[in-house]
């Protein structure tokens, strides 16, 4: 008995010092917390808003690019600003981004004749340890500044680019903000959620990579630096998926697949085994590649998904197995949003084609599409069926978004050689 | 010209031999009339030669009597009048005219167009060799044979596109309903010839319709097999599609052919425009729906099973080669915009 109380006790104190410990932390960093508005020169109005936080003496604010992503792309549209916790506003500038990586660097200037003292966050040097736990700043649906306690639980594993996973309710409004821990060093920005508190954060060393860049280099137009960050990394990309190995595996009873064993990309399986009165057997296999860069809130690049699709006639003729194949084949689609403003409109070629093992006989289609900012960057989408079969089919698919040319055909060219029968 | 062409008509009147056409407002003939009578009376009442029954005309209208060997019409004095129609001046009075050999004349709202009987006429037209295609195509076995193998690819076409299991009767009745529909156009060009005072020749119509229909269901199966087996690069599915745009006019031109008598130009010109109706129209409506942008492909699709496959296949290289010129051709497009 004594000792169940000595834990309800302890349990108790633990959760009010954590409470003392936020307040006295929020208090202590309110004056470096701003929240990030995009107003909309012409009505006057906000357009979005997030969160930032100062990080250097000379007034430079690090944010999320997504807050401030309709400036970077239409930048005599919108104008940035800043309200701080005193209710002050005040103009942004656009210093640099790592689109990548979603984040942004701000600048407000500084008063340099006011003689107060001007604070500022300190970046952490150490990466936190599991458990540990972390209080995420920021300005959520615009209701005021907010400070929540939460968890640090390591990188997420199936991301391309790290992004950390932190157990607190993140919520919209608060991208950009700062996550702090005890010693109220930055260990992470505020990104994203996936709602139940699950919440995921960009590692501050991110942040700390592009301010230093920043202070070597300050990029001459934010469009090419955006093209240079897009192009190095799917080149980064790609080069990983093109070296690590593609396991052969067997779709169906007879189709041979595939399935790039990276960490990053997933997949998924699903058939119709279980209807009895399907006319065709279909087994599907689809992998995906969970990355999908933020460019502006109608156009998104760097997913990737790839889909096979095993088919057999059970009761019908070769004749009308084709006429459903063709049906199931006519409408592939885009992989990612993108409008008219961002992308051209697809062009396809379709070919019969034959790998040099003989091993399947394919009509194969491949059609691109150019980014009109940034050049050099296209989305491809590959579509193939087997038309040596009379009463199988083996459908191949890919989509991947913002790759260049030499990318796109070298994937293409190990797509199509990795698909077969057995 | 005009001097000569008059002593020639006096002189030849001689026969005392008139033939009266009552003709509708397109000048098509109504009824024919030859009298060999040196007075002819025309009107309303029933001692008239030749009876109209025209309300604006009066009971006795007109008489056309033979003087010094010329028809001469004279007006009894009617209300609405009588007048030559004549191309240069709207309305001339036919009182006290001398008859010419094609002359019109107008009484209240009927026509009727004077001939003498040396009038000439055109050539014999010989039966073109289209006559016998179209006598054996219409003989009743021939007819349902062929609308019979059109109600059978109607079905089989519904069959290989229904993606559930389904019974004969599920694909008798749309097939027999889509037969019924192609069968409107043949029915619908009969009536009209019907109402322009030709012979509907409805059997012939049909009869020719299907044949022409049964060839479009092959060239589209034939455009299918040339797309399925051509590449990106190959020009010969556009070939085809001339195929049908020919096979179009064919079925126009028959139809016209057998529907109505017309000079052979005026025909050919009628089914060009009736093609060109079809496939425009047709391609304005797609073009008019096109969306702005569109954010999917728009690829080939067409797969067919390997008996139709006659080619042999690219292998990967050539394939990336041609793909990489893709790249190229949507760059220069974005730089454009």
């Amino acid at each position: 008995m004594k000792a169940l109380f000595t834990l309800v006790f302890i349990v108790l104190s633990s959760s009010s010092f954590a409470t003392e410990q936020a307040e006295q932390l929020f208090n202590q960093l309110k004056p470096s917390l701003y929240q990030i508005k995009l107003i909309d020169k012409a009505s006057g109005e906000k357009s979005s808003i997030g969160s930032g936080f100062q990080i250097s003496e000379d007034g430079i604010i690090a944010t999320n690019y997504h807050v401030i992503s309709s400036y970077a792309l239409h930048s005599k549209k919108y104008r940035i600003e800043y309200l701080n916790s005193e209710g002050d506003t005040g103009l942004l500038t656009l210093q640099s981004v790592d689109v990548i990586n979603d984040l942004a660097l701000v600048k407000r200037k500084i008063d340099t004749t006011s003689s107060d003292e001007i604070s500022f966050f300190q970046l952490s040097k150490t990466a936190p340890h599991k458990g540990e736990q972390l209080f995420s700043l920021g300005n959520p649906h615009d209701l005021g500044m907010i400070v929540v306690p939460g968890t640090y639980n390591g990188l997420k594993k199936e991301s391309f680019n790290e992004r950390i996973h932190f157990t607190g309710s993140i919520n919209s409004g608060m991208s950009g903000g700062p996550v702090v821990n005890k010693q109220a060093e930055v260990v992470g920005i505020n990104v994203a959620t996936s709602g139940n508190s699950i919440g995921f954060l960009v590692p501050h060393d991110k942040l700390q990579n592009l301010y230093q860049d920043f202070l070597l280099t300050p990029p001459e137009s934010i469009e090419l630096q955006m093209t240079a960050q897009l192009t190095a990394n799917q080149n980064k990309l790609m080069t990983e998926i093109l070296n690590s190995p593609w396991q052969a595996k067997t779709l169906g009873k007879h189709g041979v697949i595939p399935i790039i064993d990276v960490p990053f990309i997933r997949c998924w399986g699903d058939s119709n085994a279980d209807k009895a009165d399907a006319l065709i057997l279909t087994a599907v296999a689809n992998c995906s590649l969970d990355e999908n860069t933020y460019l502006s809130s109608r156009f998104f690049t760097g997913a990737m998904e790839i889909e096979f699709r095993y088919m057999q006639a059970k009761d019908i003729g070769a004749n009308k197995f084709y006429h459903l194949y063709q049906q199931q084949i006519a409408h592939a689609g885009a992989g990612n949003r993108a409008g008219k403003d961002n992308v051209t409109q697809y062009q396809c070629h379709h070919d019969l084609v034959m790998p040099d093992n003989q091993m399947i006989n394919n009509k194969s289609i491949l059609c691109t599409r150019a980014y009109k900012k940034f050049p050099d960057l296209f989305d491809v989408l590959y579509l193939s069926a087997s038309i040596d079969k009379n009463k199988q089919a083996l459908v191949s698919h890919f989509t991947v978004a913002g790759i260049d040319q030499k990318n796109a055909l070298a994937f293409t060219r190990k797509f199509m050689e990795a698909v077969s029968w057995n | 010209m005009e001097l000569i062409k008059e002593a020639f008509v006096t002189n030849k009147v001689d026969v005392k031999e008139l033939v009266i056409e009552e003709i509708n407002r397109n000048h098509k003939l109504l009824h024919r009339h030859k009298i060999d009578k040196p007075c002819i009376n025309i009107g309303r009442d029933y001692h008239n030669d030749i009876i109209l029954a025209d309300p604006h005309v009066c009971p006795s209208h007109i008489s056309i009597d033979y003087i010094d060997k010329q028809w001469q019409i004279t007006d009894n004095h009617t209300i609405n009048g009588t007048f030559i129609e004549n191309s240069k001046e709207k309305k001339q009075d036919a009182n006290q005219h001398i008859v010419r050999d094609g002359d019109v004349i107008n009484l209240g709202k009927s026509q009727l167009r004077l001939l003498f009987s040396d009038h000439a006429v055109a050539p014999t037209v010989a039966f073109s060799p289209f006559e016998s295609f179209i006598n054996l195509m219409r003989h009743p076995v021939a007819l349902f044979i062929s609308i019979a193998f059109f109600t059978i690819i109607a079905g089989s076409i519904i069959y290989f596109n229904k993606p559930i299991e389904v019974n004969f009767s599920q694909l008798l009745v749309p097939a027999i309903g889509i037969t019924l529909g192609f069968a409107l156009w043949p029915a619908g060009v009969a009536l009209v010839s019907h109402f322009t005072k030709n012979d509907a020749r409805l059997m012939a119509q049909l009869a020719v319709s299907f044949v022409l229909f049964n060839l479009m269901w092959f060239s589209s199966i034939l455009e299918n097999i040339v797309t399925f087996n051509s590449s990106g690069n190959n020009i010969l599915p556009i070939f085809m599609t001339f195929t049908s745009v020919m096979l179009a006019f064919g079925l126009f031109w028959l139809n016209s052919y057998i529907g109505f008598h017309m000079s052979s130009k005026r025909r050919i010109v009628i089914s060009a425009c009736l093609t060109i109706l079809l496939f425009g129209g047709s391609y304005l409506i797609q073009y008019s729906k096109k969306p702005d942008f569109n954010p999917r492909p728009n690829y080939n699709a067409t797969i067919m099973m390997p008996s139709f496959l006659l080619t042999t296949s690219s292998n990967v290289d050539e394939f990336i080669e041609d793909s990489s010129k893709l790249f190229d051709k949507t760059s220069k497009k974005a730089q454009e915009e």
